[in-house]
């Protein structure tokens, strides 16, 4: 009999759930097999595993070199071949080689991905030992480690068709042995605007993994390419098809409950945003609940974006005591400004002031700049201190023209026009504002003429860093006339430009001694620290990645988190 | 030492140079990672802009990827209150000047083509948040040849982001030039976008001294026009 080395193709899901259920057949089927160019051996002669029963061989190979993580993964697989077989009670014991060559050097390449080598030396051992034929399970794990690596390489280079290609040429790797395939050729369909057959493929996952924690991680996975109600229809599949024992799938659940709120709470910040009331106290409660700062700040600044000043008070009152921070202390100052609570505004303002730029700025909105109105302008928060207070940055523009137009400009407006322009992603316009306040302090009163110059010039290197002028704030910083806050603060943004140019020229040495650096001066942010894992992972440091990454999710999961979290499990799973 | 052990040893050390991770050794993407942006002048800019119309500029700024690409942004003033800068950028592609060059050859800064629509409507919403945005039917045309635009804009306030590859070699670019591209990206108030767009169709590339017009060109009217809906 003879068959294709691929076989036919075969709709992929259909052919994913047959692979599981029959694995046994499709090995047993195979007859003649690709090696080498060239050379193809019989796998169903003297030597070969006997037709219907279980191939131990990987099993053993796997118990030999203790690799436990795969050991269970190969009883689970023989066991889903056989419901009644199990593991044999000599698995640890040394094995005679029946055919009397020892594959383990075979495997050995085989497990380091070393594949071509791997079917270089069999063909070379077949040339030495006439008449001895390779194991059939050492054969197919070869073919679904080329169709694996095959299907990697693609999606690595997001080329969708060739990963849907690669994996309709050999739908064993889509079974949850190979999760990680089966979720690369899912998300290649998503892609590919083939929605129904990534739910195909999830959905195969969620029913057919017998752990949660694979059922839980499909989930978040396909929420990045199928819509939230086929999301939903997972999790319930993956809550309750085919229970293994001793699992609980409520994970499943709570990771759909997880997902829904991160949706609300990313939308909150969107323009317009207004989500439905339902939607939104289920966030509410999940925040209390997981006393989540992060997302106290949302809904923070989703109710401060809408002037209800008292309920963003609340969050950010919240975000505080959860997790003490600048972020939280600015809202509670724009919260208590937009209140016109000034004493309470600068009071959440002190343990942050000279050493907080964002805390500083929102001080501003509450000391109205000099000129602001002049000296009889009536009490109570300016049209600029509420459009600050809003956040309303182009409003602040509008508001500073107008004065301008007047004739009524100073040091300090050119200064807050310069944050404004910072605000709105328009550096190069701040740098100048702050050059023009730099230019206007002399004719300030005296009492202000430093803060104002001292201000302008810090603004003006904040400027220039967005700029990604890093080494010339570093070369100016020196000579500045800026308070040591002011320059730590400074220095923090240039260590931080500094290491991610490091990061792009892949001198991860550097970004790690330059982020190391940088949090001797301040907290790091959560972009920074997701550098740190990539280049720890990069530097082949893969345990301290991966608690890096786990740190990092713990607090607040994101797509990003889980995904740098799963590579990074798989990198030691494989070894790398 | 024998001599194989000799072959062993400058095979073994060619590899780990040629690997960039041998001990003492560095990888080496000196040619292949764009540097850093530094300051430049607005008039090392390699563009004349005309007189009429064109906003004043605000900075500029350039960055090399290797011998091969050049980088500048220009950032003109932005008379609104709308976030994001005026500016316009350009990319400059020359030819390798040798094989080692060509089989070098970093990835470019820019992808081609220039845009996809769904990379198109992620760049709008980026420049333009808020604003509601729509890509004109027809092309633009400027010395150069036709380029594509798209406006945004609500009551008082027009932006517009025009985007352009200059590839014609057997005309407008000289051996020397693989390619130019050209982005516009122009805010105004009370303006039409054709105003807008009006610096972009008038402006000459100095980037080699002769780079030609596509030919057929008429220069548009250099004053801002009244507000109107439409182009």
């Amino acid at each position: 009999m003879t068959r294709p080395l691929f076989p036919a193709l075969i709709p992929a899901a259909a052919a994913a759930l047959l692979a599981a259920a029959f694995p046994s057949q499709a090995a047993a089927q195979a007859t003649p097999r690709a090696l080498a160019p060239g050379v193809e051996v019989e796998v169903d002669s003297p030597g070969a595993p006997v037709p219907g029963r279980i191939d131990e061989t990987a099993l053993r190979y796997y118990a030999r070199i203790g690799d436990v993580a795969r050991l269970e993964a190969e009883i689970a697989r023989l066991k889903a071949i056989d419901p009644l077989w199990d593991p044999p009670a000599d698995l640890f014991a040394p094995q005679a080689q029946p055919s009397g060559v020892d594959e383990t050097p075979f495997w050995e390449r085989l497990s380091a991905g070393r594949i071509a080598e791997a079917r270089a030396a069999i063909a070379e051992q077949r040339v030495r030992t006439p008449g001895w034929q390779p194991s059939a399970r050492l054969l197919e794990e070869l073919d679904l480690a080329e169709a694996t690596r095959r299907v990697r390489d693609a999606s690595e280079a997001n080329r969708w068709s060739e990963v849907v290609e690669a994996a309709a040429a050999e739908p064993r790797v889509l079974t949850c042995a190979r999760l990680d395939t089966l979720w690369r050729t899912a998300e290649a369909y998503g892609r590919l605007g083939r929605t129904e057959d990534a739910f195909a493929l999830y959905r195969t996952a969620v029913t057919t993994c017998p752990r949660a924690a694979e059922r839980r991680d499909t989930l978040f996975k396909a929420s990045a390419h199928l819509p939230p109600e086929r999301v939903r229809d997972l999790a319930e599949l993956g809550a309750t098809a085919n229970p293994a024992e001793g699992e609980d799938y409520a994970a499943v659940r709570g990771a759909l409950a997880e997902l829904e709120v991160g949706r609300t709470l990313a939308r909150l910040g969107a323009r317009g945003a207004e989500p439905a009331a339902a939607d939104l106290a289920r966030a509410e409660a999940a925040v209390l609940e997981r006393r989540d700062a992060d997302g106290a700040l949302a809904l923070g600044w989703f109710h401060q974006n809408r002037r209800r000043f008292a309920q963003a008070l609340e969050w950010f009152g919240r975000a505080n005591e959860w997790e003490p921070g600048e972020r939280a202390a600015e809202g509670l100052v724009l919260a208590y400004a937009g209140l016109n609570r000034r004493a309470e505004a600068l009071e959440a303002a002190r343990p942050w002031r000279g050493t907080s730029r964002r805390v500083d700025q929102a001080v501003r909105a509450v000391e109205r700049p000099a000129g602001t109105g002049g000296p009889a302008a009536p009490r109570g928060p300016s049209p600029l201190d509420r459009a600050l207070a809003a956040r309303d940055w182009s409003g602040c523009l509008d508001l500073i023209e107008a004065e301008r137009r007047a004739n009524r400009f100073t040091a300090a407006l050119a200064q807050q026009r310069g944050w404004c322009l910072m605000e709105l992603d328009r550096p190069t316009e701040a740098e100048a504002a702050f050059a023009q306040a730099l230019a206007l302090a002399p004719s300030a009163p005296p009492a202000e003429r430093r803060r104002l110059t001292e201000g302008a010039e810090y603004g003006a290197l904040q400027a220039r860093l967005r700029q990604d002028d890093a080494t010339g704030v570093v070369r100016d910083l020196p000579t500045s006339q800026l308070s040591e806050a002011q320059r730590r603060d400074l220095r923090a943004g240039a260590l931080a430009s500094q290491a991610l140019r490091a990061y792009e020229e892949q001198r991860h040495r550097d970004a790690l001694r330059l982020l190391d650096a940088r949090r001797e001066l301040e907290a790091e942010p959560r972009g920074l620290t997701l550098m740190r894992g990539w280049s720890l992972y990069a530097l082949g440091r893969q345990n301290e990645a991966l608690a890096v990454f786990e740190a990092l999710d713990r607090r607040l999961s994101t797509a990003d988190t889980r995904e740098a979290v799963s590579v990074a499990r798989r990198a030691i799973y494989r070894g790398e | 030492m024998p001599k194989p052990a000799v072959s062993i040893a400058v095979a073994a050390l060619a590899a780990l140079a040629a690997a960039g991770c041998g001990p003492g050794l560095r990888q080496d993407t000196g040619d292949r990672v764009p540097t850093t942006w530094s300051r430049i002048p607005a008039g090392e800019v390699p563009v004349l802009t005309g007189a009429g119309g064109m906003p004043a500029a605000v900075g500029a700024r350039a960055r090399t990827i290797g011998a091969l690409y050049r980088s500048y942004v220009l950032v003109l003033e932005n008379p609104t209150s709308l976030p994001g800068e005026n500016r316009l950028s350009i990319d400059v592609e020359a030819v390798p000047d040798s094989v080692l060059g060509a089989l070098t050859r970093p990835d470019r800064p820019f992808p081609v083509p220039l845009y996809t629509e769904e990379r198109l409507r992620d760049t709008l919403e980026r420049e333009f948040p808020g604003l509601d945005a729509d890509i004109a039917p027809v092309a633009g045309r400027n010395r150069y040849g036709d380029y594509d635009y798209a406006v945004a804009g609500d009551a008082t306030r027009r932006c517009v982001l025009a985007w352009q590859l200059i590839e014609d070699r057997t005309r407008v670019l000289p051996e020397t030039l693989s390619a130019v591209r050209l982005e516009w990206r122009m805010c105004g108030r009370d303006v039409t976008a054709a105003a807008l767009l009006a610096p972009f169709d008038r402006l000459t590339l100095t980037a080699a001294p002769d780079i030609l017009d596509a030919g057929s060109y008429t220069p548009p009217p250099a004053a801002p026009l009244p507000l109107a809906p439409d182009r």
